[in-house]
């Protein structure tokens, strides 16, 4: 019986035909539906996931490949007491949903991202984050939410340019 | 030719809908609001004060409603439960509007209360409680905008009622206050809760005794308020409609004829069936005419069905199918085909358009022309010509489609992520053949969050394919996913067109009269495709007194629907872009030319108050060219801006492009500025997502959608052949609102695209001389960098 290590727990996932992408392993048997379809095709980055700290497309990940790693769903990030990490915060608080359809993997890369670079420039952001696609276009409050997560991370100054001091 | 309304809508929709999703025109008066009555229910859960409203639309319901408390008549909008906790309903779909978080702010408001003591509920799908629940033409916000202030108003009142009974102080020295009763004199204060019993049992009060907030006396809104989902969404929580999980549902897949239109006669059935996971297999018929838009009538397409165990085993599956399929009612319509007979018409008129005017039911054919546009043009100083194009794009909302149902003992349970979710149980019971009469008792269905819409999910589709499958499947609910695939080439498109325009000027250079020929399809040989038909009110056709417009309709029935702002996300590039060619001739520059062609502040329609304001019109355009510069500085070869307005869904809108071109045509968009008037801005945060996501989408459709047809097969699949717009690309954004204080607030979400379109191209055409008249802008050479 085959066994995942996913947000720190080793979950069994029985007899399972091991083409099937990791994102329907997570979604249809484990439950956690909080990773997106998105394409199915590596296009749009809804799926992302950490693969031992590294953001991966699970719908590009068949399941019979894995075996010890590491894996984390947007489920994972926050802690067990509902504590938000400093990037779903700034997401909160930036407002940056519309749909939110693929904020799960917008997260996960932006989450991947200022684990290897604590102050990441526009050019950084722009390179790590151009996998997802947000069909809503939050570009623009993503970038300034990862910008606002660092400063956060860092214990530096909250830069907020679209005011999201003022929200309620 | 006629001009045909959209009139095979379904009939439950509210009279106006029609003209929402076929048209951009706004003569859709504020709703009534001396007459609204609101009620108490009891029997809530958690108790207190509960407000419902009885839906003027419904006299059988406003009947029942006076004669009794019976809550399944009532709907709640507002709950003061006794342990101080207000409970606010939200009653419309949510795709990424905000409208969840919009509307319960208002009764927040007009409650006086603290946001923070406020919990969100969605309210279920009932049309004879809550009348028309949907998401589309940008109108959630304007429909609902008084009701809500008086809900919120009257909870207060009966509040402050029981307040002076139960503490024994006169009404007039109690006062509220971020959810406290107030009394000024003592400086004492109680949360609302301690009243809530007693206000239960108090009279409610007249609408016309309510005094309403001003807007200077306004806490909450129009400040940023963030989405009341958004810590669900950050922390992957099941929201959307995928994410529904029942005991022992099952996963299916449905796949349909490539060539649009063709029916499923077999299948590889045995090797299917003998697929690991695949519990079943078969083929469904087609119902009614799916190629026809018509989100209530229960139509679909045949296709062959699979059910498995998991969504990856109906997917395999999927793969694997090899269906003979009827073609004889397929589409053989090819799109270059349609772009060389449309360009053979160029400089030659269609038959002339007409127009349907007056109430539903009673209307009256009448000339879209006006004016005498021929001679005017003969003596005009300046004749200018020009052919545009544009291509069908794909919604390509995020969510693919999909829907979960359950059918049981004739009874209908559905999961679905709908845009006009009413119009899913209309159709459904039309579907399994459910009497009309008893589809409000027989068929059930929940909204989920919706992965995004933009006008994809006023469709139906995919929700009557699953019913049609859990029929098959009794007693077990099935879950249908829609693969990208199954999107792309299955989508009810914003469809292509062309327009053949001439306009003249006078001597002076002032607009005096202009001329389109719109060429476009139809599916019926009658009247043009949803979304596929010409307004005789766009900008500048509305206040130009000479104008002759006719149509040429080619015989095609690819299917087509309202996308985010439908027609005024073609029209908008193609007006406004020649308009701009218009004002270069003038030599009055751009600004000038607009604002004179707008002429003196008035409606440009007297007669109809949805019609556009010059004045404000006038004022978004001024804003947005003081505010970036434009016509300040000169442009340079390489580098300049463009400017463009337009005015759909009651929003008015200016935008100015800053944008440097290079030899080889990649095209950096440095910054957008956006001035908007939509109004009142109630929720800020809410309506700059709606303005930035506008202006990116917009760049994303003027440089790359495009989706072809051959021989009636779509020929793009997926992302990689219709590419989005990502980070790398998206723009610097300066966003600003213009709040006239004698107008109610007016929808975001489609007015704030339009204009985006042809202030990129004419920005292109200041830096390179070059007017581009085609979108998507990729087969002109040019590269969004």
């Amino acid at each position: 019986m085959a066994t995942l290590n996913i947000n720190g727990q080793t979950m069994d996932i029985g007899e399972i035909d091991p083409s099937t992408p990791l994102l329907w392993v997570l979604r249809d048997e484990l439950g956690l539906v909080g990773t997106k379809y998105g394409c199915g095709i590596a296009q749009c980055g809804a799926c992302t996931v950490h693969l031992d700290g590294a953001p991966v497309r699970s719908c590009q990940i068949p399941v019979g490949n894995l075996s010890s790693q590491q894996i984390t769903t947007i489920e994972g990030l926050a802690a067990a007491d509902g504590t938000l990490t400093p990037v779903q915060e700034a997401w909160v608080e930036l407002d940056v949903p519309q749909c939110g359809y693929c904020q799960a993997g917008q997260i996960m890369s932006a989450t991947a991202l200022l684990r290897s670079n604590a102050n990441p420039s526009d050019a950084d952001i722009d390179a790590a984050m151009s996998g997802n696609i947000c069909r809503c276009a939050t570009y623009t409050r993503i970038r300034q939410a990862i910008k606002n997560a660092a400063a956060k991370m860092n214990g530096t100054a909250f830069y907020d340019a679209a005011g999201a001091g003022e929200t309620a | 030719m006629k001009f045909i309304k959209n009139d095979h809508l379904s009939p439950e929709l509210p009279g106006f809908f029609d003209d929402l999703v076929a048209t951009p025109k706004t003569d859709i008066g504020m709703p009534e609001v001396s007459r609204r009555e609101f009620f108490k229910i009891s029997g809530v859960a958690g108790g207190g004060l509960v407000l419902g409203l009885a839906m003027g639309s419904s006299p059988k319901a406003k009947a029942q409603a006076a004669s009794s408390d019976d809550v399944s008549t009532l709907s709640p909008y507002v709950q003061i439960q006794p342990n101080g906790r207000i409970n606010i309903f939200s009653k419309n779909p949510e795709c990424g509007q905000g409208i969840k978080t919009g509307l319960p702010l208002i009764i927040a408001e007009e409650l006086d209360c603290a946001w923070e003591t406020v919990d969100v509920v969605q309210a279920e799908i009932d049309a004879t409680r809550y009348g028309a629940q949907f998401a589309g033409g940008s109108m959630s916000t304007p429909m609902n905008w008084m009701a809500m202030r008086q809900a919120g108003a009257t909870a207060r009142a009966m509040i402050l009622a029981a307040a002076a009974q139960q503490l024994n102080i006169p009404v007039s020295e109690l006062s509220t206050s971020d959810t406290m009763v107030v009394h000024a004199t003592s400086g004492r204060q109680w949360g609302y809760g301690e009243f809530a019993e007693l206000a239960a049992t108090m009279p409610v009060p007249a609408p016309d005794s309510l005094t309403l907030k001003t807007r200077d006396q306004f806490k909450l809104l129009g400040r940023r308020f963030t989405g009341v989902d958004n810590n669900d969404i950050v922390t992957g929580k099941p929201l959307f409609g995928a994410d529904t999980r029942l005991d022992g549902m099952l996963f299916a897949t449905y796949t349909k004829c490539p060539q649009i239109g063709g029916k499923a006669l077999s299948f590889n059935e045995d090797h299917i069936k003998s697929m690991p996971g695949v519990v079943d297999a078969f083929i469904i018929d087609q119902f009614g005419n799916p190629k026809m838009f018509n989100p209530g009538g229960g139509d679909i397409f045949s296709g062959v069905a699979v059910v498995a165990r998991s969504t990856w085993a109906a997917i395999k599956a999927k793969r694997e199918l090899d269906v003979e399929w009827d073609l004889s009612d397929a589409e053989t319509a090819s799109w270059n085909d349609l772009v060389e007979k449309a360009y053979a018409l160029q400089g030659q008129d269609g038959e002339p358009l007409t127009m349907q005017v007056g109430p539903p039911g009673n209307r009256n054919t009448v000339a879209a022309s006006k004016g005498d546009a021929d001679s005017v043009m003969a003596n005009a100083a300046t004749k200018l010509s020009a052919f545009y194009e544009y291509p069908y794009v794909s919604h390509a909302q995020l969510e693919p489609e999909t829907c979960t149902a359950k059918v049981e003992n004739g009874n209908v349970e559905i999961w679905a992520p709908a845009q006009i979710p009413q119009s899913g149980e209309t159709g459904s019971a039309v579907l399994l053949g459910i009497p009309a009469e008893e589809a409000a008792e027989r068929v059930v269905l929940h909204q989920t969050r919706i992965g995004g819409g933009f006008g994809r999910k006023l469709a139906n589709d995919f929700v009557f394919e699953v019913v049609a499958i859990a029929n098959r499947m009794q007693g077990t609910p099935i879950l249908l996913q829609w693969t990208r695939e199954d999107d792309m080439s299955g989508d009810y498109f914003r469809p292509g067109g062309f327009h053949s325009y001439s306009a003249g000027l006078d001597g002076a250079g002032n607009l005096v009269a202009w001329q389109d020929h719109f060429i476009t399809s139809t599916g019926n040989d009658q009247g043009p495709m949803t979304s596929a038909d010409l307004n005789p009110n766009v900008f500048p056709m509305d206040v130009t007194d000479n104008v002759k417009l006719s149509q040429t309709m080619f015989h095609n029935a690819i299917p087509t629907g309202p996308m985010r702002a439908p027609s005024s996300n073609a029209f908008a590039f193609t007006f406004q872009s020649f308009m701009h060619e218009l004002a270069v001739a003038s030599g009055k520059g751009h600004v000038n030319f607009l604002l004179d062609t707008l002429g003196d502040p008035r409606l440009a329609n007297p007669e109809n108050p949805g019609s556009m304001h010059t004045g404000r019109a006038a004022d978004v355009i001024t804003e947005v060219a003081r505010l970036s510069g434009y016509e300040q500085e000169s442009n340079q070869p390489g580098r300049a801006k463009g400017l463009s307005f337009y005015f759909c869904h009651s929003g008015y809108v200016a935008q100015v492009a800053d944008v440097s071109v290079t030899a080889n045509k990649e095209v950096k968009v440095h910054k957008v500025w956006a001035v908007a008037d939509f109004g009142f801005i109630h929720n800020l945060s809410a309506a700059e997502n709606q303005m930035e996501g506008g202006i990116i989408d917009g760049l994303s459709q003027l440089f790359n959608a495009k989706i072809t047809f051959e021989n009636g097969v779509i020929q793009q699949q997926n992302f990689h052949q219709y590419p989005l717009l990502r980070m790398p690309q998206s723009p610097e954004l300066e966003v600003a609102f213009l709040e006239p204080e004698e107008f109610s607030p007016t929808g975001a979400g489609e007015p704030s695209m339009p204009p985006l379109l042809a202030a990129v191209a004419n920005a292109i055409f200041n830096a390179t001389g070059e007017r581009v008249r085609k979108m998507p802008l990729y087969e002109s050479g040019y590269k969004l960098v």
